[in-house]
């Protein structure tokens, strides 16, 4: 009797064992292709910065260069939150500077902080050597944009407040206009909220 | 009558001692022991712990800079990123704690599943919050962490969390006894629901246009896709999870034959570690990129 149960507990464990086998053989297989596909990496690598346009760049992630689709990228991914940001800013300004000076002042200074951190962040990005020129405008022109609201924020009124508005709108269809020289040298689709 | 279990009678019943049990209990009770650190004592095990536990800290902190900046922009840009891949990383390092047990028969590290548990779930949670907040997906906070299928994945994900969490501790588990175990295996919905959650990302595990993370544009998009290196560490964690395999080990050991054991799962346990590689490699690259506040949309 117990070599019955014997011959059930092999059986038992051979199943086990062909699964185990079969699962190894599997995973050496794999491991095998993916070396072998691992070692093709710097040619394919090279292939797609040549066909997408390398661009010279420190990559934090280690690359020698950045494509333009990953620069581009980067890029969007800086200027889409803050662009949001931005409008929602200026939408309370504009939404409060008719009766509600200290609402219209914090929305104004919220614009201020929103462009710092661009104007940083545009500082730190790695341009390519091409647009580098035309975004130190942006930058300047956001910077001047900057100024001026601080400049409104500290308004005693709101007539006063609302006198800044011609001298804002200037500053800002500066930015548009380096926004969108930046846009074209890095082939970056406009979004709705960068849309004049 | 005989029974089933009368091959393993003489085990049972002592009078067979396999070697590993000896190996076992000696490291165990190794670890136990403590050692002097200037006037306090302090047990191995929990320096061994801690040094093992310590990394599944990582992606929170890579994070942290943007959460005390409250920066919405690295959030957005590399939240998933960072604490998603850390939280598939957690989960993955809570399912290796048993049959790492099974293969070493060490228990001293046993403790760590819960707390890569706990890590995990922390770091879907503050995905999920952060994500929901920051993303520019319509449909406001609910539309953002579920309005996708693939973000519904990851929403259920978080959702099973939370008992998971709530009786992650030994007050829970003797309430609920016997269905502790059951609620627990929860966990292994939520590694389901992570493949979905994957594969659903990045175009079914297949590259088009600009559809999956090979995007990045360095030509390699297989190695980019998270779905195939969930699918190399999911394969070891599978497999010694499978009842005859469990089987044929524990009767390998029980034949001192531990070496054909290694030597067996040596090619799975290395496609977990191919596998495991990219995740790691994400977690750190992104999370670097995260915690210098410069979000890396690659």
């Amino acid at each position: 009797m117990s070599e019955t149960y014997a011959t059930v507990g092999q059986e038992d464990t051979a199943v086990g064992g062909v699964i185990i086998i079969a699962m190894s053989i599997l995973a050496a297989v794999l491991v095998i292709a993916g070396l072998a596909y691992a070692t093709g990496t710097s040619a394919r690598h090279k292939g797609a910065l040549a066909a997408a346009q390398c661009e010279p760049n420190l990559s934090p992630s280690g690359l020698q260069c950045t494509t333009v689709a990953m620069l581009t990228s980067q890029y969007m991914a800086i200027m889409n939150p803050a662009m949001q940001q931005l409008n929602t800013d200026a939408a309370a300004c504009t939404a409060n500077e008719g009766h509600h000076l200290a609402a219209a002042e914090s929305a104004l200074t919220a614009i201020v902080a929103a462009e710092h951190a661009l104007d940083t962040k545009l500082a730190g990005f790695p341009f390519s050597p091409t647009v580098a020129r035309t975004a130190k405008a942006l930058i300047q022109a956001n910077q001047a944009l900057a100024t001026l609201a601080a400049e409104q924020a500290r308004s005693s009124s709101l007539p006063q407040l609302r006198s800044f508005n011609p001298r804002v709108d200037v500053a800002s269809a500066a930015v548009q206009t380096e926004m969108t020289l930046v846009r074209k040298a890095l082939a970056v689709p406009p979004t709705a909220s960068q849309e004049p | 009558m005989a029974t089933t279990r009368e091959p393993h009678a003489p085990y049972l019943a002592g009078g067979y001692q396999p070697k590993r049990r000896a190996v076992r209990s000696r490291v165990d009770e190794w670890m136990d022991k403590d050692f002097k650190f200037g006037d306090s004592h302090i047990k191995r095990k929990a320096v061994a712990l801690i040094l093992l536990g310590a990394p599944a800290l990582a992606p929170l902190f890579f994070m942290a800079p943007a959460f005390f900046t409250m920066n919405k922009n690295t959030f957005s840009g590399s939240v998933d990123d960072t604490l998603g891949t850390g939280a598939a990383i957690c989960l993955f390092l809570c399912l290796l704690v048993s049959p790492m047990a099974m293969l070493t028969g060490q228990h001293w590290f046993v403790p760590l599943r819960r707390w890569f548990g706990i890590m995990m779930a922390a770091s879907a949670f503050g995905d999920a919050i952060a994500a929901g907040l920051t993303d520019t997906f319509e449909g406001g906070f609910l539309g953002v962490v579920a309005g996708h299928v693939f973000e519904l994945m990851g929403f259920m994900i978080v959702m099973l969390l939370i008992p998971l969490v709530i009786t992650s501790n030994h007050w829970a588990q003797r309430k609920l006894g016997r269905y502790w175990k059951r609620l627990q295996q929860l966990t292994y919905v939520t590694w389901i629901l992570l493949g979905f959650h994957l594969i659903l990302l990045e175009g079914v595990g297949f590259e088009r246009g600009d559809n999956g993370s090979g995007f990045a544009g360095d030509g390699d998009p297989i190695f980019h896709q998270r779905f195939y290196q969930y699918g190399a560490c999911s394969l070891f964690l599978l497999t010694l999870r499978l009842q005859p395999v469990k089987r044929w080990i524990a009767a390998r050991q029980r034949e001192g034959r531990e070496w054909l054991v290694w030597v067996t799962i040596a090619p799975i346990f290395a496609l977990f570690v191919f596998g495991m590689t990219f995740f790691i490699n994400e977690q750190i690259f992104k999370g670097i990129d995260s915690f210098r506040e410069t979000p890396s949309s690659e």
